[in-house]
């Protein structure tokens, strides 16, 4: 054991100390050594950095944490980064002091069948991969790693307000992949990190072009121009929004956009270089079905989720469809068409209120989403939903006495909750909610045989089919065609309801 | 589903008896376990274990890593080191088990190659009539490992530009050539930068044990 002192170059007599055992973990670009009590991690890079380098961690560890974290709301993105607190120097050596991950984010148990990977940290891939929740395969994650269905829509809500956070600064991460973004199914959690990789348009050019799989068509199609090529496309936050999209696919499908199985070139090398980057073309594509994956060329470990026919894309629901098809099919060549952050991040929201709970206690998946016919089933284990079925559309009023619909429902489940960003439109489902805002108006029952909506907090809530005032701590029956108003205030809305599977 | 092939061809000799034959057991016992801990690894890995002595011997088949069992590596007490068999040997598996790719089905990714040796080849003339047929079967990478004092880095320089020299087969000085190789696998798996591919990490250095 050999403990060193390195010394901070932006605050003066500032120290840190590390453990050098000779056997640093090795990144891309880095060398990584823990601090004696494991609090924080020193990364120096393998290679020296020039002005510019220089110049753009500076910022990283200075300004731009300064504008993340020390300011309101900046405590939400603490739990949401790993970004580095100061920059260091030994040898000439450029080195970055990192916090340490989060404890949910290493395995409490990882494999089912034995502890090789206990305390390893929670890379993304565990997560993507289809083979590690197989049941036939030999080192697959314990059950208790893996958390259900809603969880990665959770984890996902995260990753996108990561992602938009830092797009809204005007900065891009250039380099989003399993390694840089830890997942945790049991917390429902997510952290960006890496973050030194940091691009600023115009102001710092990126030094990686990305991590395989999640590198953008364009960005591929011209590595082999020159750096200063004007034709060369390096990331961006265009390219972030490739990655991003790959990743939400990823973490709801368990298989790759791209990975399909047709064939551009009999060369394994330049075949994967044009079917991820300029002949890229989505396994799902409903006109072009070219690239579906071959299921008698699968590793059958990669079962069921590889099957694109038994659990295709639409089982996400129709507003991430909408997404999906946006980022892999009108903007996977036309970066400028890819959805933004903040797209995936009300969309994956509101596909959460379409979802309910499977009947069946062994379904792996847990929850499914509601696929718009009159009786439901679960896409995952096929247990059709037991009992009637309460579909809420919300509609706003578009003018006085005029109401339009949303194109948001909420699907009503049994101790389901709403909430105000239910009751008005004005409030945003996001990261900037208040704890009073967090806190449920109302909640659906399945009481006496009838479905019931208990109201707690909605102050004006009125049945409008029966003309009927409903204060807090009474109740409302949901029935068949019933309007009911949530709230009078500005941004308000009308709720209809249809009953599902009669 | 493409796999990434990698195929280790281990000296095992008579010079190899005792403790060198032990450490190389030990360091490919922790390269396998530190791949098990890989899910990239575990995603596209198949491994092949061929040895090559009097007798050149499949040790384990091309198997996906998940369902690899590592054998106990002997060798005998002498005997001569059949280096040019055992690239034969390695050719024909190579040409039968890596996949292709055909118009309808996708290949695999360019296998590796990893050799191991502490002595020269007893059969020189088959090794340097080899080379160029096992250059020819465009590998990803062939890294030679040279062990000990009469390992000939030179006849392995025929055959791949990238020799790693170890003074001593030592268990200390094996686990860390492994720990490159493993890293070497794993490569794939990380950020690219934008001005050059990036290729090998750089080897272990070279350690002078005195026992």
């Amino acid at each position: 054991m050999n403990t060193k002192t390195v010394h901070s170059v932006i605050n003066a007599g500032k120290s840190y100390q590390y453990i050098d055992n000779g056997e640093p973990m090795r990144g891309g670009m880095k060398d990584v050594y823990f601090s004696p009590d494991k609090s924080y991690v020193v990364a120096f890079y393998r290679d020296d950095q020039d002005f510019s380098s220089r110049e753009r961690l500076r910022k990283i560890v200075t300004e731009y944490y300064n504008s993340f974290f020390n300011r309101e709301g900046g405590h939400y993105y603490k739990d949401l980064y790993c970004w580095p607190t100061d920059m260091v120097e030994l040898d000439k050596k450029v080195g970055l002091i990192v916090p340490c991950y989060n404890q949910n984010f290493f395995f409490k148990k990882g494999y089912a069948s034995n502890d090789l990977i206990k305390g390893k940290e929670k890379e993304g891939k565990w997560f993507a991969s289809p083979k590690f929740r197989n049941k036939q395969f030999a080192l697959r994650l314990d059950e208790a790693e893996l958390g259900n269905w809603l969880s990665y829509f959770q984890i996902c809500v995260n990753i996108a307000r990561g992602v938009k956070r830092l797009h809204a600064a005007g900065l891009a991460h250039s380099d989003l992949s399993y390694k840089n973004v830890l997942v945790d199914p049991v917390s429902k959690s997510a952290a960006i990190i890496d973050i030194d990789g940091l691009v600023v348009p115009g102001l710092f050019p990126p030094d990686v072009i990305g991590t395989a799989d999640f590198i953008a068509p364009e960005v591929l199609a011209t590595k082999h121009l020159e750096v200063k090529d004007a034709n060369r496309k390096l990331p961006s936050r265009l390219t972030d929004l490739h990655a991003l999209a790959v990743m939400i696919y990823m973490y709801l499908l368990y298989r790759h956009p791209l990975k399909g199985g047709k064939v551009h070139d009999l060369d394994t090398e330049k075949d994967d270089l044009l079917s991820m980057g300029e002949k890229a073309l989505f396994i799902e594509h409903p006109q072009d079905t070219s690239n579906r994956p071959k299921l008698n060329q699968l590793n059958p470990k990669e079962l069921p989720w590889a099957d694109v026919t038994k659990l295709p894309y639409t089982i996400t629901g129709p507003y991430l469809k909408e997404l999906f098809d946006q980022a892999f099919i009108t903007g996977l060549h036309q970066p400028n068409n890819r959805p933004p952050a903040e797209m995936w991040e009300q969309a994956l929201l509101k596909t959460t209120d379409l979802m309910q709970p499977c009947s069946n206690a062994a379904c792996e998946q847990k929850w499914y989403v509601f696929d718009n016919t009159m009786s439901p089933k679960c896409p995952f284990c096929g247990t059709p939903h037991k009992g009637t079925l309460p579909v809420l559309d919300l509609y706003y009023e578009f003018k006085p006495t005029v109401w339009k619909p949303e194109n948001h429902r909420l699907m009503v489940y049994h101790n389901q909750y709403l909430f105000q960003w239910h009751a008005n439109r004005n409030i945003i489902r996001n990261e900037r909610l208040t704890p009073e805002q967090k806190v449920p108006v109302g909640y659906f029952t399945f009481h006496q045989n009838k479905w019931v909506l208990v109201n707690q907090q909605l102050t004006t809530l009125k049945d409008l089919t029966e003309d009927r005032e409903i204060p807090p701590g009474t109740m409302v029956e949901l029935t068949d065609g019933k309007k009911l108003l949530l709230s009078r205030e500005e941004g308000g809305r009308v709720v209809v309801i249809t009953m599902a599977n009669k | 589903m493409r796999r990434l092939p990698v195929y280790f061809l281990l000296d095992t000799s008579g010079s190899m008896y005792g403790e060198p034959i032990q450490a190389l057991n030990n360091a490919l016992s922790g390269m396998v376990n530190n791949l098990r801990m890989d899910a990239h690894a575990l995603d596209s890995l198949w491994l092949s274990i061929i040895t090559f002595d009097r007798e050149v011997k499949e040790l384990v088949p091309l198997t996906e890593l998940v369902s690899f069992q590592l054998p106990e590596i002997t060798c005998p007490q002498s005997g001569p080191t059949h280096t040019g068999q055992g690239l034969e040997y390695l050719h024909g598996k190579v040409v039968k088990e890596v996949q292709r790719g055909t118009p309808t089905q996708k290949g695999d990714w360019r296998p590796l190659l990893f050799i191991f040796t502490d002595g020269k080849p007893s059969d020189q003339l088959l090794y340097r009539e080899m080379i160029p047929k096992i250059k020819g079967l465009n590998f990803g990478a062939i890294v030679g490992c040279a062990a000990g004092k009469a390992a000939d880095n030179e006849m392995l320089k025929e055959l791949t530009e990238t020799v790693v020299h170890l003074d001593t087969a030592d268990s200390a000085t094996l686990r860390q050539f492994f720990k490159w190789v493993s890293d070497t696998i794993e490569q794939g798996n990380k950020s690219m930068g934008t001005t050059s591919q990036v290729t090998l990490p750089p080897p272990p250095q070279e350690v002078n044990l005195v026992i």
